[in-house]
């Protein structure tokens, strides 16, 4: 009788006594989404067999977070992701990170954050995988590449967040200071290949960003960066392959954002000067500045329905913008076409209810940079122009 | 005759408002912000309200935690209220906490199914915060200025 009145008053404590507003769990959350989507391509391969059809793009996500005092905040998420040939779905920690408040006045806050950490880059990269926190099915690709996406998703580290109110706005900084999360779309997107071996961040990367926002919330501006350097380690049981290179990247988006009620217009422009150095005779030494810019422009006809306009344009190296040089660099292996990607896509959006979301995606393609080349390996079998047709269907809790 | 195109004029005048006022429900409803009697404050500036609804600071100057509570995003008591006294749209807030939600640096607010709740909830949490179209007739609740 004892024992069961002592469990009785340990599960009150823990899941609150009856005054519910005192229970810590009261302030425990769980949210997560759901999202699947059909896409069709007139030529080559974006998410799976798109030139078939393909429904190798899928995300799952359920995060949890605890209020454990006002001013710690713990939370968590899990993502599995499908994305044709460059993810399978294994579920992963998105995130995982204590925010504690050191500063929190009407005037001022000062957060620091421990644990995985998503990189602030841009307006979308904090939630790049939720998948109604943007546009369209697919983020600007000549900015947010998904071949490469986890290069910057997220750090192990440490941030310092701060922001500051004004009468005319907010000013925000964060500063990231960790080890990024490295996979083989890496060294497929940097080397251009699988070499035997494995590609690994050479040291911690900084990562940072500045923000304002006015106090209207309509006008949004920002800069933000990442510094890093990719290390590849060979595999020595081999007859051959690279050489122990480096590779030096600095990744900055500048970002400006005007929401009305109804429309809003969004531009992004990011540059990315490259540095590959050491890996052997078979690749030798060179610099490059990738570059990529958007404009988007949204409009809701009405309250449930939004429709998308973005034009899109991305360069492997802006002094080389036809990418001609990539191609003679590559004995004409590389068509040039695949060096840029200029991109018209139309997209509508359908918010049925707080839960589900269905959109559409219509894109025009000239060139192949924001392609994978680990799921299209063959260059002789890449179109210059191609079409793109998507449809995803969105839950969310 | 004057008196006549006068009272005319204001009747009209009246017609319209009441057409308004069909088309855009919630100018019929007032929106009043509330707070539990436990706290301090008589008012807070429109940039302070923004931040606590925004859900981007967890402590009252008196250091008891931050409780919010909204409506659901298409109530027309939320839509109003968001647009009359934050001075934002909804689609902004929902943004806001989304970005925290699915990035671990926040947490959604507390929603409410109806006005009736959003008064019980109030009442009942020390440090809450929301808001009704009439301020109701519980010692526990008050009325909070946003300026």
């Amino acid at each position: 009788m004892n024992r069961k009145r002592l469990i009785a008053a340990l599960v009150a404590s823990l899941w609150g006594s009856p005054t519910p507003a005192q229970s810590v769990w009261n302030d425990f959350q769980i949210h997560g989404f759901g999202a699947q989507a059909v896409l069709k391509t007139s030529d080559n391969r974006w998410f799976g067999d798109s030139d078939q059809t393909s429904f190798d793009f899928t995300e799952l996500g359920v995060n949890a977070s605890l209020r454990v005092l006002p001013e710690l905040l713990v939370a968590g998420q899990v993502l599995a992701r499908r994305a044709g040939g460059m993810s399978e779905g294994t579920p992963a920690i998105d995130y995982a990170l204590a925010d504690i408040s050191l500063l929190d006045s009407p005037q001022h806050g000062v957060h620091v954050r421990l644990g995985r950490i998503k990189n602030p880059l841009g307006l979308y990269n904090e939630t790049r995988d939720v998948p109604f926190t943007h546009p369209g099915i697919f983020l600007p690709q000549v900015v947010y590449f998904d071949r490469v996406r986890n290069l910057v998703l997220s750090s192990d580290g440490a941030a310092l967040f701060g922001e500051t109110t004004t009468d005319f706005g907010t000013f925000s900084g964060t500063l990231v200071y960790g080890q990024s999360l490295v996979d083989e779309n890496v060294e497929w997107s940097y080397l251009n290949g699988n070499f035997p071996g494995d590609i690994a961040p050479d040291g911690n990367s900084w990562i940072g960003s500045a923000w304002f926002t006015s106090s209207s919330q309509r006008l949004k501006l920002g800069l933000s960066g990442a510094a890093l350097a990719l290390r590849f380690r060979p595999d020595r049981d081999v007859a051959w392959t690279l050489d122990s290179g480096t590779t030096d990247i600095l990744y900055w988006i500048a970002s400006a954002q005007y929401r009305a009620e109804d429309w809003s217009l969004t531009a992004e422009y990011a540059r990315e000067p490259l540095q590959w150095r050491s890996y052997g005779p078979a690749f030798p030494d060179r610099k490059a500045v990738g570059e990529g810019y958007y404009v988007q422009a949204t409009y809701r006809v009405r309250p449930p329905l939004q429709l998308m306009l973005t034009y899109q344009e991305g360069f492997a190296d802006r002094q080389d913008r036809e990418g001609n040089a990539l191609s003679a660099a590559t004995g004409g292996l590389a068509p040039a076409f695949s060096g840029f990607s200029k991109i018209w896509s139309l997209g509508l959006r359908w918010d049925i209810d707080e839960h589900w979301m269905v959109r559409a995606e219509y894109q025009h393609n000239e060139g192949t940079f924001i392609l994978s080349p680990r799921e299209n390996p063959d260059p002789d079998a890449l179109a210059k122009y191609w079409n793109l047709f998507g449809l995803q269907v969105v839950f969310r809790f | 005759m004057a008196l006549a195109v006068r009272r005319s004029l204001r009747f009209h005048g009246f017609s319209l408002a009441c057409f308004a006022c069909a088309l855009w429900p919630t100018c019929l409803t007032g929106q009043e912000t509330i707070v539990n009697q436990s706290l301090a404050p008589r008012e807070l500036t429109q940039n302070e309200a923004r931040l606590y609804f925004g859900m981007r600071r967890r402590l009252w100057a008196d250091g008891q935690p931050v409780k919010i509570y909204v409506l659901p995003d298409d109530h027309p008591l939320h839509i109003a209220f968001a647009k009359d006294l934050l001075g934002l749209f909804p689609s902004q807030l929902r943004t806001g906490w989304d970005r925290q939600i699915f990035s671990g640096t926040g947490q959604a607010p507390t929603t409410v199914a109806n006005e009736e709740e959003m008064i019980r909830r109030v009442a009942s949490t020390p440090g809450a915060i929301g808001y009704v179209s009439k301020l109701p007739k519980d010692p526990r609740v008050r009325m909070l200025e946003v300026r």
